[in-house]
């Protein structure tokens, strides 16, 4: 102790003293797709919790059911997603009963934003990407960075596989890079929706180790969420 | 139970004293002046902590079955490479509905077992003969765990909770020290995690869970092969089951060693 | 009391002339108009029994309890204030609490109970508080120690006992109490208490009671229980075939 009253740390490295730095992060892979029509919306996210080559869970879902219009998909450090979510569903329980209604997607799309900007400085490390319905009942994806940036969006993909996606995404969905009229691209439906996400995920589990097992698609409509399941490799 | 000693109890009414405000009598009644060391604003230079492992247990394993669930773990706990303490139960009775395994720095694992047992305590003293369920206790374990780790002041501690909830339905989940948590039907820490779950998966019939008999058979089979396998291993080790007439922790068994090929490995 | 009035009862930190702290007599006197505890030490038990009196048909039968778990094997029974006794039960269970963490098994009784009573006892001392109006009776039973018994009274004196009472019919108690043999089994112990509690209930001036009894002893594997159902049928059968008794002699002289 010196006579200031608090402990002068060495500049230099103790010999014998063992260093071991803790990482409070720790990246538990997974993706996720989503991809908005018009009265519609798709949410897709495999189901394996991993770290590094260890596959803890082949069955562990990562879309988080805020509403009957929204849905969250939610990967990356899962202790980080569990916290997030848990605090999302105190907070959104508390709007349902200081306003008597449930929040609206965009509502929550704004309140993720802000709750995750909170940890600014230490970050939530996760890929979060919120598919829902808004208030004129458009179809609608909201994607996000770890510290709160969101983006509204048509169609997303996130997670360990997220780069790998997007682009294919951008071509079928976006119709990027096609060179056809307006008038011959094909209609975005439900069936269309759902089986470019099965593909997209089919494609990821051959190439990201951290993304298989099977993927969970819900599909969201104002009548309420129908989910779907479809076994992927488990290699 | 009432609370009103801790210092941070509300006032009973609007700018009013607090309960125990005026007095300190013997027993429980001092305000706490010092919060919990983590809690408190870093110094001018931050803080130092320690941030190793000192005696560490290795594997914990956990088999859900169709009526329960067994988790096993061996007796030695160590320190650095050295086998220090070698008949010591690392899986734990908490009530009759919750069992818990603990593996990575046993300070931590002896430290939160305390606050759990004293929870379990606080629970008899309820006297409404409701006792704490798994789910509730893995829960819970999230927020200390994830709060410790926030802080980056983290307790080093890889835990199997199991036992059954309200309906008898068994439960079996993992939290690690960064507050990761999970639910399947086998979970692992240590060793156990690349040697025993694989075994376990492969004999998973489709479509059901498994038996009681097959769940130890299972679990004999993995701790003979951390015991070959795993340097950090004794041959002994106890096994807890929960079902939803109790829980109880058995043994310590012993592996059933056999070391007669060892004449025939040469030419090393 | 004659002595009301004189000025000397307005403060527990005042004696009076002839050497009383009257803060400390009233609040026997609230112990006196509870209904009757009692606490028994048998061979390898100890019971707790209460006769509380239902102040309102409107309370649920589980209301107002004065019967507590301190720890594991630990239990404390009341008679007086309800609310202060919610209070000093709460403060038992820290101590034991707090010996735990210190020294990580169940605390002896014998110290919980001096802990407990210097608690008591420093309310008695300041101008500024009033004492507990509670006779605290706690009872344990572990393979060490065997069956323990302990009362503590207003002003904060406690002793160790092999039986003791407390309340409405203390005196009553106490006498039926000197006829009991030591020793005895759990099942005979529960039946005896039950016969006292019925026994010394008043039906002129209380009407409705409920019979309460917490049970520590190897056969409960030495944890504290609450109205164990086996228990509490057989010891509420005793006591009423005890009152019937009791009724049927009065008629015959």
């Amino acid at each position: 102790m010196s006579n200031l009253g608090f402990q002068q740390f060495p500049e230099y490295q103790v010999p014998g003293v063992q260093q071991a730095d803790f990482s409070p992060y720790e990246s538990n892979g997974g993706s996720i797709v989503a991809i908005a029509g018009d009265d519609f919306v798709v949410i897709a996210a495999d189901t394996r919790l991993s770290s590094g080559y260890n596959i803890h869970s082949r069955d562990q879902s990562k879309l988080f059911k805020l509403s009957d219009q929204t849905v969250l998909g939610s990967t990356g450090c899962w202790a980080d997603t569990l916290s997030l979510t848990g605090l999302l569903k105190v907070r959104m329980q508390g709007y349902e009963h200081t306003h008597l209604r449930t929040m609206a997607t965009d509502a929550v799309a704004q309140m993720l934003s802000i709750t995750m900007y909170n940890r600014r400085f230490f970050p939530y490390y996760v890929s979060n990407i919120l598919a829902g319905i808004d208030k004129d009942g458009k179809g609608v994806v909201y994607s996000y960075d770890p510290i709160g940036h969101c983006e509204r969006a048509f169609y997303r993909a996130g997670g360990t596989a997220g780069t790998l996606l997007q682009p294919v995404l951008d071509n079928q969905i976006g119709h990027k890079n096609i060179n056809l009229s307006s008038s011959e691209l094909p209609k975005l439906t439900i069936e269309r929706a759902v089986a470019i996400a099965s593909d997209t995920f089919i494609s990821a589990a051959e190439r990201d180790i951290y993304t298989g097992d099977s993927v969970l698609i819900n599909i969201i409509t104002k009548d309420g969420i129908e989910e779907k399941k479809l076994q992927l490799r488990l290699d | 139970m009432l609370n009103n000693y801790n210092g941070l109890a509300q006032p009973f009414w609007q700018n009013g004293p607090a309960p125990g405000q005026f007095y300190h009598f013997t027993g429980g009644q001092q305000q706490i002046q010092n919060l919990p060391r983590e809690l408190t604003t870093a110094g001018p230079y931050g803080t130092q902590r320690n941030t190793a492992r000192i005696t560490t247990g290795s594997s914990v394993l956990g088999i859900r079955f169709d009526g329960g669930v067994m988790i096993a773990a061996d007796t030695m706990v160590s320190y650095g490479s050295l086998s220090r303490y070698q008949s010591i139960d690392r899986v734990f009775k908490i009530n009759e509905k919750i069992l818990l395994g603990g593996g990575d720095d046993f300070a931590d694992i002896q430290s939160i077992k305390r606050t759990i047992d004293q929870k379990m305590i606080a629970d008899q003293c309820r006297a409404d003969e409701i006792e704490m369920k798994p789910t509730e206790l893995a829960m819970w374990l999230t927020r200390v765990l994830y709060n410790r780790r926030t802080r980056m002041n983290p307790l080093f501690i890889d835990v199997v909770v199991g036992g059954v909830n309200a309906e008898g339905k068994p439960f079996l989940g993992n939290v690690d020290l960064r507050g990761r948590f999970y639910e399947d039907f086998v979970v692992a820490t240590g060793f156990a995690r690349h040697l025993a779950i694989p075994l376990v998966r492969e004999s998973k019939p489709a479509g059901r869970e498994f038996t009681a008999e097959e769940a130890s058979n299972l679990i004999r089979k993995c701790m003979e092969v951390l015991y070959y396998r795993d340097t950090r291993n004794t041959s002994k080790y106890t096994v807890g089951v929960c079902t939803p007439s109790g829980s109880v922790v058995e043994g310590p068994y012993k592996v059933d060693e056999n070391w007669s090929f060892a004449s025939t490995i040469k030419g090393y | 009391m004659s002595t009301i009035g004189t000025g000397y009862d307005l403060s527990a930190s005042q004696f009076s002339p002839d050497g009383r702290v009257f803060q400390i007599d009233y609040a026997s006197k609230a112990v006196e108009k509870s209904g009757t505890v009692i606490g028994l030490r048998g061979k390898d038990c100890v019971i707790l029994a209460v006769e509380k009196i239902i102040s309102s048909k409107l309370h649920e039968e589980d209301a107002a309890g004065r019967i507590f778990t301190i720890e594991k094997n630990i239990g404390m029974a009341i008679a007086g204030l309800v609310a202060d006794g919610n209070y000093v039960a709460d403060i038992a269970r820290q101590e034991a609490a707090n010996f735990r963490q210190q020294f990580e098994h169940a605390i002896p009784l014998k110290h919980l109970c001096e802990r407990v009573a210097g608690y008591i006892h420093a309310y008695t001392l300041y101008s500024a508080v009033r004492p507990f109006g509670l006779s605290v009776i706690f009872a344990s039973w572990d393979e060490v120690e065997g069956p323990q018994l302990y009362k503590i009274e207003p002003s904060g004196s406690s002793f160790g006992y092999y039986a003791c009472a407390s309340g409405k019919a203390k005196q009553q108690a106490k006498t039926e109490m000197e006829k009991l043999k030591p020793n005895m089994e759990t099942e005979e112990l529960v039946k005896s208490a039950g016969e006292i509690i019925y026994k010394v209930h008043d039906d002129l001036k209380d009407k409705d009671f409920r019979f309460e009894m917490g049970l520590v002893g190897r056969d409960t594997n030495g944890l504290h229980r609450i109205n164990p159902a086996e228990y509490t049928e057989i010891a509420r059968n005793a006591g009423d075939a005890a009152r019937k008794d009791d009724d049927s002699d009065n008629e015959t002289h």
